[in-house]
């Protein structure tokens, strides 16, 4: 689990910086994937360091796509009509 | 009223900004809370990330439902608008009802505690949405109705309120009445032994959501009958607040009584 973590925390935070629509979203999900496996991963002394690696990724990721795709309902209301 | 925020050059949008500043600070306090009362810190990530992704479902959920008839359909399978609608546009009580869910879930799947995380760290729910509501502000959405009094704000051109309109700052309001409630549920959890902290979230968000609800102007608002959609969840937020409160009342009643 702590290597998936990392793995995924890793993806995620690489796909912030992919200028591809579809990214921004699907980041956010790894991260957040990244972040329960590597908090399980922890249970297991033998793999807390890479399994902390894998959150502290994963929690750098989430918190990239928060800043810069979330948006609330009526800031882009717009896009829908468009 | 400020759509990006300039940092070291850098253009970030204020919104997301917000959203994860509060995030981070609840994070903060929620870290400190975990360490005074002994509970587990990776069981409180856990819970955490699983609500995060059932905030982020269901947020978006409420959104497509409220929003199902301005969104062109027929378009979907292009994946451009599919990734704008994925993208943008979050519904706070979808959100919150996802939340709740999915950390029930993890409860049950992971053998947590979820109750006890949620009642002792749910005062944090309104402190983040008060930063989430400032980055209304700053991206000028969710705004309120015309108004001419004190305190009224006019939005310049570009932000996504009517621009040069005298308009009542909801969003800053909003964020004020979340402060106090998040203090208030603090307060009560610290200062006596009551065990009804997320019940009194659901009351007191539940009332002010429903009258801020009259000052709100901005057009896209699912409405049923004469009640918007947000309106109808605070009603029922604050029957089933009530509900949870007389059944945890009478059996602790019962209990003395045996």
């Amino acid at each position: 689990m702590g290597v998936a973590s990392l793995v995924l925390g890793i993806i995620a935070i690489i796909f912030n910086f992919i200028p591809i629509p579809g990214m921004g979203w699907l980041s956010t999900i790894l991260a957040i994937i990244g972040i329960i496996l590597g908090a399980l991963g922890r249970k297991d002394p033998a793999k807390a360091g890479i399994s902390t690696a894998g959150m502290v990724c994963s929690i750098i990721g989430l918190v990239i796509s928060l800043i810069f795709y979330i948006a609330c309902a009526a800031c882009v209301g717009a896009l829908a009509y468009a | 009223m400020h759509l990006y925020t300039n940092f070291f050059g850098l253009k970030i949008p204020s919104y997301g900004l917000c959203i994860a500043a509060g995030l981070v600070l609840a994070n903060i306090v929620a870290v400190i809370i975990i360490k005074r009362n002994k509970l587990d810190f990776n069981d409180f990530i856990i819970l955490e990330a699983y609500c995060l992704l059932g905030a982020f479902t269901g947020a978006k959920a409420l959104y497509l439902i409220v929003s199902r008839e301005y969104i062109d359909w027929s378009r979907i399978s292009d994946f451009n608008y599919f990734n704008e609608l994925i993208l943008g546009g979050f519904v706070f009580y979808g959100g919150f009802i996802g939340g709740f869910l999915f950390a029930y879930i993890a409860g049950i799947a992971h053998k947590i505690a979820a109750g006890t995380y949620i009642r002792k760290l749910i005062f944090l729910i309104p402190f983040m949405h008060a930063f989430g509501r400032i980055g209304c502000f700053m991206a000028g959405c969710c705004y309120g109705i015309p108004y001419h009094g004190v305190g009224a704000v006019v939005f310049p051109e570009g932000s996504y309120a009517p621009a040069g309109v005298e308009l009542f700052p909801i969003q800053l309001v909003e964020a004020a009445a979340l402060m106090i409630i998040a203090l208030i549920i603090f307060t009560v959890q610290i200062r006596t032994d009551l065990n009804c902290t997320i019940e009194m979230y659901l009351f007191l968000y539940g009332v002010v959501r429903f009258f801020l609800e009259f000052l709100r102007y901005d057009s896209l608002r699912g409405h049923l009958s004469e009640l918007s959609t947000s309106q109808w969840i605070s009603i029922l937020m604050i029957v089933s607040a009530i509900i949870s409160y007389k059944i945890q009342f009478s059996s602790k009643a019962v209990r003395a009584e045996n």
